[in-house]
Formats: C-alpha cells, structure tokens, sequence
C-alpha cells in the first residue's frame, strides 16, 4: 500500500506546478484528516482505553473484581510452559481455521455468481440463502445440535438416503470440528451478500466483449469475475482469519458443559481464554492470551498484506 | 467452438445459426444453474423447516421419540403463547429504536471514514489504517470489563447510549469493507469533480456513496442484523426490564432445567421476518446496472 | 459546491439532532437506575435472577411482593437476566462498582467469589441473628462458607435419584417396588431390561454415562469427590474412586462407547427424553424431572429410589448443587439486602418456592412442610418426600481454591477411559499429577 501511494504521489507530481502542489497537497491532508476524525475520536474515547488497559492487565494478576498487581511476564511464562490444554486448544483452533476459511471463502464467491445468474426467482433464491446468516446466536446452534443426532438428526437422515452411514457428529472427537465447519458452510450468505455487492461493480460489457472472443464460462469466471473481485476476496481472507481465530461461542454452547470436549477436541483458544477468565476469574491471564493471539492474527494479516499486491486488483488505483 | 466453425461452414443461415447456438448454451447455463440453486435451497431450508415444525409442536411431542418431521398437530397458538410470555411489542420498539439508529451511524461514519482512508493520501494513512484493522484482532471480552467500567463512569449505564453512540464512529470491520469497495473506484472521477470544483465531501456524498451503494447496502443489511440481533450489548449495559430488547426477551423460554423448544422456535422465527423481509426490499441494490464503474467505463 | 455545503448542512443538523435525542433519551433511562429511594421513601434495593420463565417467574414475583407488603421500608426491584450470562454481567458490575444488592449464584462457586471479593461477608449480620443458618441442611449452609464464615445463604438445591419404570420392571418379572439397592443389581436388572435388536438396542435398562457420569459413583462409593476439603488435596485417583471408576468402565464397555454416544447424542439436548420415550427403564436423574413425567409423559408408572449402593449396607450418598442468594461486593445497601436475604431462606417463602416450582429447597422446615402439602399430587409427594429424606445423604462439592478449574483436566482424562485408550487407574493417576501440579502452580 505504501508503495502505490507513493507512486501516486510521484507521478502527479511533475504534472503540476510545484508551488500550488504543495498548498494543494497540505490541503487535502487536513481534508484526510478531518474523514477519519471520526474514527480516531471513537477509537481514544470508546477502544484505546480498554485495550491499553487490557495490555497493562496481561502483566497482572487482575482478577476482574480487586487484585490488580504487576507480577511482570508471569502469565506469559504460565502460557508457555505450564498450560498443556493452551496448546491443545491452540491447535483445535488452526485446524478450524486452516479448514474452514478457505472452503467458506470458495463456498462465498461461488454461490455468488450463481445468484448473480439472472435466473427466474433470482431474489427469492438470496433471500433463502442469506437466511441462515440472519439466523444468530445460542438458538441455532441448539438447532443445529438436534439436525446433527447420530441416528434421528436431520443430517444423517439425508446422508442415509444416498447410502453413507454419518458419524456420531459432536460426540466423536474426530468428528466434532468437521460439524462445526459443516454448520458453518450452512450460513455462507453474509459472504455471499459481500461478493454479490461486488459482482454488481463488474461490468457487463467486460463480459460482453468476451463473449465475442469466444470464451467459455469457465474462462469467463478465471478471467474476469474473479480478477474484478479480489478486492473483496482480500477483505474476506482477512477477516475470516481474525473472525476464525475469535471462534468462541459455537464451541461453548454446542460442547459438553460448555467446557469443550468431547475429549477436549472443540476447546478452542478464545473458549479456554473464556474458562480463565470468567470461570477461574484468571483476567490477567486472559489479557495475555489475548494479546498472544492478537500477535498470531497479526502475522497472518500482515503476510496477507504483503502477499495482496500479488493478486488483488485494485480498478481505482493507477498501476501498472 | 470447433463445432460452432464446423457449423458455420456447412450450414446456410449462418448467423442465425450462430445466436440459436449461443441462446441455447445460455439456456443450458441458466438451467443447470436453477437446478443447482433449487438443490442448495432445499438444503439451505431444511434446518429452518425443523424450527418452523418445532414451533408448531405441542411439548409432548417435542419431548418424544423419534423426533417427527411433520408435527402430528399443529399448534398454532403457540405463537400467540410466545408474544404472550414477554412483552415483546414493547421489546420490538426498543429494539427498533437502537436498530434504527445503529443502522444511520454504521451507513454514515463508516462510508464517511472509509472515503478518508481510501481516496485521501495524508500521512500516517497506512499506520493508522493498520490500527483500525487491529482492533478487530483483540478477543471483545478481554475488553469487556473494562468498557463497562467506562461506560460506568460516563454515567451511560441503563441507557441506550452504549449501543448506539460507538456506531457514530465507525467500526473496523465496515471501514475496511466500504474502503475495499472505494479503491475500485477510479481516481480520474475525483479528480474530474475537482476540476468542476467539487470537494471531497461533495465527491463522498454525491458520487461515492450513490455509486457504492450495493456496498452500502451490504454494510446496511450487516448493521441492521448486527443491531437486531445484538445480546450481549443489551445484557450487559440495561439494568430496566423495560427496556430490554428482543434477543433478551426470547432468553424466557430456556429454563433452568426445561426448555420450552416449541416456543422458543416460535419466538425467534416471529424476531427473524422482519430482517427476512428487509432483507428481500434491500436487494433492489443488488441488481445489476448499480454498477460501481458503469460510469467511467466506456 | 453550493449543493456541497447544503450537505454538509444537512448532515450536521442530522447528527445534532441526533445527539440531542440520545441525551434525551439517555436523562430519561438514567432516573431508574440512580434512585435509592421510591416516593413513599423506601429503599429501593435490586435483585437479580435468571428466573424469567414462566414457571419460575410468577413463584419468585410472588414472594418479593409478599416481601414488599410485609414491611414498609424496603421495595425489592426484581431484574431478570438469562442464565449464566447473569454472572458476567454481575462481575462487569461490581467491577464497576454498580452491582445489584442481591444476586442468585452458584452454590459452588461461593468461596472462589469471595476469595475473589466478589461478594459480601454476612458475618456481622449473621451475629445479628443467630438463628439464621440453622434453618439450613448442614451440607449447603457449608458450602456458602469461606474460612469459616458466611458470603452467602443457600436457596434451593437438587439430588440424584434414580427413577425407574415400574410396568418394565413387571413385564420382565423383576418386583416393581424392589428397586435395584446395589451397583451389582442396577447391572443384573438393566440387562434384564434390555431389548436388542441386531445391533442397536429398542430399550436399554439403564445407561452408564447417561446424564450422570463415573464422577457420581465415585461419591457413591465412599461420600467423597475428587477433593480432600480437609487436607486441601486432590484424592482422585485413592483406591475407592479406581474401583468405582473400573466398574463403571466394564459397565460402559457391555454397551459400547458406540451405542452410548449415539444415545448420548439423541437426546443430549433435553428435547426428546428417553424415559418418557419408553426407551430407557432406569435413569438417574434430579428430582426435578418428575415435571417432565409429569407434564410430557403418558401415564408412566415409575418409582424412584436412592442411587444404588456400591455394596449391601453401604452409604447411599448422592450429589447435588443449587444456588444461593448473596450480596454483591460494593452493593449499595447490604442491610436492607440482608433484611431481603433472610425472607427468602425463611419458611414461608421457601416453601412457596418448593410447592409451586416442585424445586427443592435449601430450608429444612420448609423442606418437610412442603412434602406434606396438600396441592402435591399422590406421586409428586412420594418423589418430594423421597428428595427430602434424599438430601440428607447428599453431598456438595465446591470448587476447590487451590484449583478451581480441575476439572477441566480431570474430564479429558475420564473421557480417554471410556475411549478405552487408557485403563481406569492409569488415567486417574493422571488426573492426579495434573491437578496436583495445578495446585502447585497456582500457590
């Protein structure tokens, strides 16, 4: 990003005069600032408090209600050398997310274009399928708990008509993340409403020229759709990995006694981070799981970052 | 396409043979893609068919086994008994009231913010942009108690002000999404405004917004659901039984020790319609012509 | 540019209005929050429950009302919060320094909150007013203690019974008033009860591991849990609990961690239930669940016992729970909380509580009265009656200071057993250094 706003900057640069340039620029600037003046005025009155706090906490012994005392890097020791389940749920959470991003991103973009076909019922048929992300909270995930009973759950009912026997889905530890990334699949639509907000900017006499050229539908997705939407493929990748780090409350509902098993195979780490917390009344450890985390999400979004000028395509800026 | 030149060659009306050809694998396309649509939906739906029959059961036959598919009776009252069990229609105000205006800040703040960061270049963008993408990355209930203790302190407890205020400031999630949005738009149209004079509020409200609005329609859509369906905010900052919400109010039908399955379905079907129904009018956004670029395109 | 700051214009009076209808909004909500007294001069005190069901909410409405018109200087405000997340909310507000003046919680956590300053010492007030926790059974009243003194008085509670279908027992020959008295014959009539079919089972007699895990047994055998409270250790893996736990095994095992999941899974979620389905002949359940036989099932003629012994003459001891009535830490009118406090243990208002929620209670009087009265039909007094005689043998355990989320390592490795991939001794003895080096940890 840095470096395209560079190049802006350079190549506007020699076209105008210099003296104006520089007035100009300053002006737009103070202009830059006073759009995201908002933003920076919510975040030091209503985040930067409670984050810095959160930070200061991590190397304490807060216990949410009175001890708050500095007991320096302690909790990041305990972490790392004294906390089995932390790896445990640490692992359950990268399987689901290595997992469960890509196929939901795949799934998104797919079920996109084929609602942005222009077939009969074409509002009936997103409606129906943004349905489940409308669909929020405890409610669906007890739904979800009766659709995925071994022998009378809904699941295996269909599964059984094209001859697979189903897995015991959330009593067998092999079985349980799939379920989850299986329910997940499910409610696709607020994916899919991105990339439909999006295909909406792709220009129909792109496809139209192609068309012409011969291409086939395949050709046309590869060559056009896809480019024109990476955009938002970039947005999506990166706020499912920090939204597929943060899986919390799928787990902590749809677990046995909400504690993540069976066989500790849905603790993941925001659920472990939830137990220290506010069963253990461990805040101060909490905090530093949290901000173990953060730096984990961090690496991955900034690799995304890096890796974005590669493959997003961005219309409005000028390269090359 | 072999076989299109094949077919031009030997058959005598060529051109007509040529669309018939074209129509028909249009057709094909169309026709495999309703099946395929047809299929996803009876999956899509077949959960939401299990809470609808659920809602229509008499306890008895919630409790027994094996579960049925299509209920033996059908209680309608049921839905009657759920709005009866909470006042809802004070609940549906209430959420309403903050629904509407979360919708306004998201739609307003984050369009306005994300102009800032995606067409402005100013120093420090980059930096500051990578903070707002940070704050997405911090687990909600580390920060959880400390919020409320600040929130305390502005005296904002047991008021709507908790849940609404932040949404006037932007949240990270819709600045990014509405910035990724912004940067495929192209820059010769801000700088063809500004000859014509226009500032950059002009070009945000009157050229960016209109131009983006599928995307404002996806962050509306969002925020609204966001807002709707909103349980831990309304559990945590209102103390006033009266001014609960919604989500908090179908917290009735589980019990401690017996859920009452049949009006809980119920209830929560009756709270998903109006987003169901917002959601199909919203869509008039999402047609095509809204194109973000038709306009520079030639 | 002039439409351009006609915009502006328009969008900046928008958002002032705005801000001049939150502020408004915002003066009106504050006036509830901030009052302490109402306008005939009482003391307003706020009282938080997750009992807004329902059932449960006219019997608790009923009780404060009956509080609020027995005296003329305090005014209860009942506030219902969803269950669990009532806890969260209540640590967020006493951190703030806004909690409500009383609060339901868990019975087992009492001393862990108030190790935590979470709630308030009613030592003082228990001097006071001596009397007071003798109305307790003696396990509960324990329970609410840290070092010795009082953060909390129980409210109601629960105990494992076993509740078995007496028209099964007869069609198989087994006496329907002869419940199984010991593990051995639990064992003897299940499989007798049993009807197979293939491979899965039309009825199973009755379920190890089915709504109550090897952890109960573990009690059953000697009255003790995983925890010396005594000597402050973990005892998981002494010699009682590897018998209990390699019984409880080879029991598992004759069904199979197959048939059993898939059981487990069927009616995991408290929709479908097995016993009121006729698919299970035995179960060990709360006491409570005679509603459900009550409300959902068809004419089922049960009975209900004590948890069958581990051998003839040996204890029966079983396990319960409940919650308790407290007061937050920096509540802002603890007196008048406590006033409240004693109405709610008291005997009228516990039984109250007992009758109309068939709810055991942490009150004994009250606990014997409520098993005679007369709005209890024939069987809902024979199970009350048998809860109450029940609650005599059944134990609490709290949850350990020196480690209060063991069982989070404990589970895992009791799962692993039931898997089969390690014995019953071997994954004890596990448990047991993990929880000890917790323990060691956490000093």
């Amino acid at each position: 990003m840095q470096t395209n706003l560079q190049k802006n900057i350079k190549r506007q640069a020699p076209n105008k005069k210099p003296k104006r340039l520089f007035s100009m620029n300053q002006k737009e600037e103070f202009q830059g600032y006073i759009f995201i003046a908002p933003w920076v005025i919510g975040f030091l009155i209503f985040t930067a408090g409670p984050l810095l706090f959160s930070l200061y906490g991590s190397f304490t012994n807060f216990n949410i209600t009175s001890s708050l005392s500095f007991i320096g890097l302690d909790n990041y020791k305990r972490m790392f050398t004294n906390d089995g389940l932390m790896w445990t749920s640490l692992w359950n959470t990268l399987y689901y997310v290595a997992i469960s991003v890509p196929l939901t991103t795949a799934g998104a973009v797919l079920l996109a274009v084929l609602l942005n076909q222009n077939v009969p019922g074409t509002r009936l048929f997103r409606t129906i399928y943004y349905l489940p992300a409308v669909l929020s909270g405890v409610g669906v995930y007890l739904l979800w708990m009766q659709l995925l009973s071994p022998s009378s759950g809904l699941v295996n009912t269909l599964l059984s008509w094209v001859g697979i026997e189903g897995p015991s889905w959330l009593s067998d530890p092999a079985w349980t993340k799939p379920a989850l990334i299986f329910m997940k699949l499910w409610s696709l639509g607020g994916g899919m409403l991105l990339y439909l907000a999006s295909l909406q900017g792709v220009s129909k006499s792109l496809y139209e020229a192609a068309e012409i050229d011969g291409a086939n539908v395949f050709r046309k997705f590869f060559h056009i759709t896809l480019p024109m939407i990476t955009p938002i493929i970039f947005f999506d990748l990166v706020t499912s990995f920090i939204g597929g780090f943060q899986i919390f409350q799928e787990a902590y509902v749809m677990s046995d006694s909400g504690n993540g098993g069976p066989a500790n195979s849905l603790l993941f780490y925001n659920l472990h981070m939830w137990n220290k917390a506010f069963e253990v009344f461990d805040m101060g450890y909490a905090m530093a799981m949290s901000w173990i985390l953060f730096i984990i999400i961090l690496v991955l979004t900034v690799i995304n970052l890096k890796l974005a000028p590669r493959w997003v395509h961005y219309d409005g800026e000028d390269r090359k | 396409m072999s076989t299109i030149v094949h077919k031009e060659n030997t058959v005598v009306q060529k051109k007509s043979s040529y669309f018939q050809s074209v129509t028909f694998k249009k057709r094909m396309v169309k026709t495999i893609v309703m099946v395929i649509l047809i299929l996803g939906s009876l999956l899509i739906l077949s959960p939401i068919w299990w809470m609808v029959a659920t809602s229509v059961k008499s306890m008895k036959e919630v409790m027994s086994y094996p579960p049925t598919f299509l209920p033996k009776e059908w209680h309608w009252d049921n839905y009657i008994q759920a709005i009866q069990s909470a006042p809802f229609a004070r609940y549906t105000m209430n959420t309403l009231f903050i629904t509407v205006f979360v919708v306004i800040g998201n739609v307003l703040s984050n369009s306005f913010i994300a102009y800032g960061f995606a067409k402005i270049p100013f120093k420090g963008r980059n930096v500051l942009f990578a903070i707002v993408l940070a704050t997405m990355m911090i687990p909600g209930f580390v920060t959880l108690v400390p919020q409320y203790v600040l929130y305390a302190k502005l005296g904002w407890l047991n008021t709507y002000l908790p849940l609404i205020v932040p949404a006037f400031f932007g949240s990270a999630f819709n600045i990014f999404l509405l910035r990724q949005f912004f940067l495929t738009i192209p820059n010769e149209l801000i700088e063809a405004a500004k000859i014509d004079g226009a500032s950059h509020f002009f070009i945000w409200w009157k050229i960016f917004i209109p131009l983006a609005m599928p995307a404002i329609a996806t962050v509306a859509i969002f925020s609204f659901n966001g807002a709707w369906n909103d349980f831990l905010g309304p559990l945590l900052f209102i103390n006033d039984e009266t001014m609960y919400t919604l989500q908090l109010g179908l917290q009735v039908f589980k019990g401690q020790n017996a859920t009452q399955w049949n009006l809980l379905m119920a209830g929560s079907l009756m709270v998903l319609l109006p987003v169901i129904i917002l959601f199909f009018i919203f869509q008039r956004y999402f047609i095509e012509g809204m194109n973000l670029t038709a306009g520079s395109k030639g | 540019m002039k439409a351009a700051t006609k915009s502006i214009k328009l969008l900046l009076s928008l958002i002032l209005s705005l801000t001049l209808l939150l502020t408004a909004c915002s003066s009106n909500g504050g006036q509830g929050a901030d009052s302490d007294k109402n306008s005939e001069g009482k003391v307003v005190i706020d009282f938080w429950t997750f009992w807004g069901s329902e059932i449960r909410r006219p019997v608790i409405e009923k009780i404060i009302q009956d509080f609020n018109n027995s005296q003329d200087k305090i005014e209860v405000k009942h506030t219902y919060l969803p269950f669990g997340d009532i806890w969260t909310k209540n640590l967020a507000s006493i951190a703030a320094g806004k909690p409500a003046d009383v609060i339901i919680n868990d019975i087992n956590q009492v001393a862990h909150r108030a190790q935590n300053n979470q709630n308030t010492n009613l030592s003082k007030y228990m001097e006071k007013d001596p009397e007071v926790k003798d109305r307790f059974f003696p396990e509960l009243y324990k329970a609410s203690l840290y070092k010795g003194e009082p953060y909390a008085l129980p409210f109601n509670t629960d105990t494992r019974m076993l509740f078995y279908n007496k028209d099964m027992f007869k069609e198989v020959g087994l006496d329907p008033n002869k419940p199984p008295a010991t593990w051995e014959e639990l064992e003897e009539y299940g499989k007798k009860l049993d009807i197979k079919n293939g491979k899965n089972y039309d009825r199973i007699g009755y379920l190890p591991n089915y709504k109550m895990g090897a952890e109960v047994w573990m009690i059953n055998a000697d009255g003790k849990s995983y925890w010396d409270y005594k000597k402050e250790k973990p005892i998981i893996d002494d010699p009682s609990n590897i018998e209990a736990l390699t019984w409880f095994k080879d029991y598992y095992d004759y069904y199979g961690s197959n048939v059993i999941n898939k059981f487990q899974a069927e009616f995991g979620e408290e929709t479908a239930d097995p016993f009121i389905s006729g698919k299970l002949a035995m179960t060990t359940e709360t006491t409570n669940f005679f509603t459900k036989i009550r409300d959902y099932g068809e004419d089922i003629n049960f009975g209900i016992a004590p948890l069958p012994a581990k051998e003839p003459g040996k204890s029966q001891t079983s396990w319960g729970g409940g919650f308790v009535a407290e007061i937050p830490k920096g509540a802002e009118h603890p007196d008048e909380a406590w006033e409240f406090l004693k109405y709610l243990t008291d005997v009228q208002a516990q039984e109250h509580w007992a009758v109309k929620g068939f709810d055991n209670v942490a009150n004994i009087e009250a606990s014997k009265k409520a098993a005679e009265n007369p709005e209890f039909s024939e069987d809902g007094k024979m199970v009350y009656t048998a809860s109450v005689k029940n609650l005599e043998e059944t134990i609490i355990t709290p949850v350990p200071l020196q480690a209060p989320d063991f069982t989070n390592l404990i589970n895992p490795e009791l799962e692993k057993v039931l898997l089969g991939k390690q014995s019953p001794k071997e994954g004890l003895k596990k448990a047991q250094r993990a929880v000890e080096q917790l323990v060691k940890n956490n000093k």
